[in-house]
């Protein structure tokens, strides 16, 4: 199906760009209406970009040019900036917590929505279409309507100011969207192996163990991406959980950097830049399963 | 439908002759189960039944007593002015959300869908602003438009545009705004990622069968555009909502609600309620109003989904 459709698209690019080749010039030029499609584009894409490039910019001012705001260009960078940023608002520390944080409940993530989406696409049970609903249900209870008892709940679990307890709602808040990915990427999946598998006597977590998992690696890393950016920029159970900030992810590390009294715009806004360096690395590596991965989840 | 035919066979590989195998068999599906429903029930289920408890009784946040209160917080809360500022406050972001974000979102998709190179580029900038966190957003914005030295009122100087100059952040006119306008930016491009897949999917045959029939642009959009991204327009615009009803970090890093509570949004009076002013109480009744809206919100959009989808 995928094959043919592709055959014919090519069929038609290729009968086009004959019909096109003769007049080599004029496929260059840009139609009039092309013409204003990039123009409309690149102005959002500046108002996009905008506010970041001003961020780098800024962040390598010293503090009278950058309050003077004569210039987008430093007139000599000031490295020093980001030194001054990562020492003083201790990003290192905060940086490796947000890393932690994030790694261990992405893969706590991957784990248990994996078996549950595979139980609800290919194994038969009683309770199955009972626990699909309470999983949709589940992801409609918004965020204001619990944390402040997620709060009191984890004081009372001691896990209040903990990693273990921040890392636990993260993989909770991940589960519901993640097993919905998982089990549509698994019902997609033919599944002669497993049959074979199964007659070969395996039982059904071997089979998922050493089967179906190595198999599933797109459908993971869709949900590792998007778990992955969710998790790295949670902001208010952080706000809730930490009065520690040697536990701190970086958003909050950013946050009472930025109401200490000492640190200067500049250093801000160095500050921010090295913040979000590991997400953009991220985010341009990823990019592809982010836009599966957000299909994924919005729409199937 | 297709989960079905896809599990048939091999639940007839599982399926043993005798009948004691059917409990092995739902053991089995439990067992894979387990830490989903332990993970959910605990810090998901447990919490938000506890959030409906909490809020008929007063707690102020150390105390090992909370005593019962009846529906003392729920008055409280309704009489409480900056709770229901922030709720029509909150209006406000989702209105133009919906409207404007996903308007831009929308158009933006089909330029890029429609040109013939960058696609690609464009497609990465868009949505860039979406993977930043709520954080750094708001640390941004509130130097970019910081009333003397924020370089928006410098450029506009610069261009000679001075009349339209603003204390951004600190009018109360003028403050709700520019958060709002602020949100767009950070969220159109989620939108415009899922237009963007979904005008993808569009058969080119519709449109080639609307040149023959000399459809001009707009009959196009009108005719098989919008009707084909009909089930990624609700899934966009309930999704929008959702994210601006529960709009909170972004605020509280840019204004923290003020100038006085202009810029106020439910979920930080909810947070301020509990964690600076210790009446967790009525902070519970507060989320409880407002979660319970939210939950009926989608649930309704999911029941007219779903019937859309049957009929």
């Amino acid at each position: 199906m995928e094959g043919s459709t592709d055959m014919a698209t090519a069929e038609l690019s290729t009968t086009a760009r004959h019909s096109h080749s003769e007049p080599t010039k004029r496929r260059r030029r840009l139609r009039p209406d092309q013409i204003g499609l990039y123009g409309l584009l690149t102005v959002a894409a500046l108002t996009a970009l905008f506010p970041l490039l001003w961020m780098l910019s800024g962040s390598l001012q010293s503090l009278t040019e950058l309050l003077s705001n004569e210039t987008f260009i430093p007139s000599a960078p000031q490295w020093e900036n980001y030194v001054t940023a990562w020492v003083q608002g201790e990003l290192g520390m905060y940086l490796a917590n947000s890393l932690l944080y994030t790694g261990v409940a992405v893969l706590g993530i991957l784990v248990v929505s994996s078996l549950a989406g595979y139980a609800l696409a290919r194994l038969d049970f009683a309770g199955k279409s009972m626990f699909t609903f309470v999983i949709l249900a589940v992801m409609i209870i918004p965020a204001p309507a619990m944390f402040l008892a997620q709060y009191r709940l984890l004081i009372s679990l001691g896990l209040s100011n903990s990693r273990v307890g921040y890392i636990l709602i993260l993989i909770t808040a991940g589960i519901p969207m993640a097993t919905l990915i998982m089990r549509s990427f698994f019902a997609s999946q033919p599944k002669d192996l497993e049959e074979a598998a199964a007659l070969d006597g395996a039982s059904p977590l071997r089979i998922f163990a050493s089967v179906i998992l190595p198999l599933a690696r797109p459908g993971l890393a869709a949900v590792a991406v998007i778990q992955g950016l969710a998790a790295w920029n949670e902001y208010l159970m952080a706000l809730v959980i930490f009065d520690d900030n040697a536990l701190m992810p970086i958003q909050r590390g950013l946050t009472s950097f930025t109401s200490a009294e000492t640190p200067q715009q500049q250093v801000l806004l160095a500050a921010t830049a090295i913040s979000i360096v590991p997400v953009i690395i991220f985010y341009l590596l990823a990019q592809r399963h982010i836009v599966n991965g957000i299909g994924a989840g919005a729409i199937k | 439908m297709t989960t079905q035919q896809i599990q048939v066979p091999v639940r007839r590989l599982f399926e043993a002759p005798h009948r004691r195998q059917s409990f092995r068999r739902n053991l089995i599906g439990w067992l894979f189960l387990a830490p989903a429903i332990l993970l959910i029930g605990v810090f998901t289920i447990t919490p938000f039944g506890q959030a409906i408890l909490l809020s008929f009784q007063s707690w102020d946040g150390v105390s090992p007593d909370t005593p019962w209160v009846g529906l003392a917080n729920y008055e409280f809360v309704f009489g409480d002015a900056i709770f229901w500022a922030s709720m029509r406050n909150v209006l406000v972001f989702a209105v133009a959300g919906f409207f404007l974000g996903n308007g831009i979102a929308l158009a933006m998709a089909i330029a890029v869908n429609n040109i013939t190179r960058g696609r690609t580029f464009f497609r990465t900038v868009f949505y860039l602003p979406g993977v930043l966190s709520v954080v750094v957003v708001g640390v941004l914005f509130s130097f970019i438009l910081a009333p003397r030295s924020g370089v928006l009122n410098r450029l506009l100087d610069m261009v000679g545009l001075d009349a339209l100059q603003q204390n951004w952040l600190g009018d109360p006119a003028i403050a709700l705004p520019t958060v709002a306008a602020v949100f767009i930016w950070f969220h159109w491009g989620f939108g415009f990622l899922l237009f963007l897949a979904g005008l993808q999917d569009i058969p080119k045959e519709l449109y080639e069968a609307a040149n023959l029939d000399g459809a001009n642009a707009w009959n196009k959009f009108r005719y098989v555009t919008w009707p084909q991204l009909a089930p990624v327009t609700s899934i966009v615009s309930l999704l929008t909502l959702l994210a601006a009803l529960q709009i909170f970090g972004t605020v509280q890093v840019l204004t923290n609600g003020g100038p006085g509570y202009h810029t106020m949004v439910p979920t930080l009076a909810i947070y301020n309620e509990a964690f600076v002013n210790y009446r967790y109480g009525s902070a519970a009744a507060m989320s409880v109003l407002f979660g319970g809206t939210l939950v009926v919100l989608s649930a309704l959009q999911l029941a007219i989904s779903a019937r859309r989808s049957r009929a």
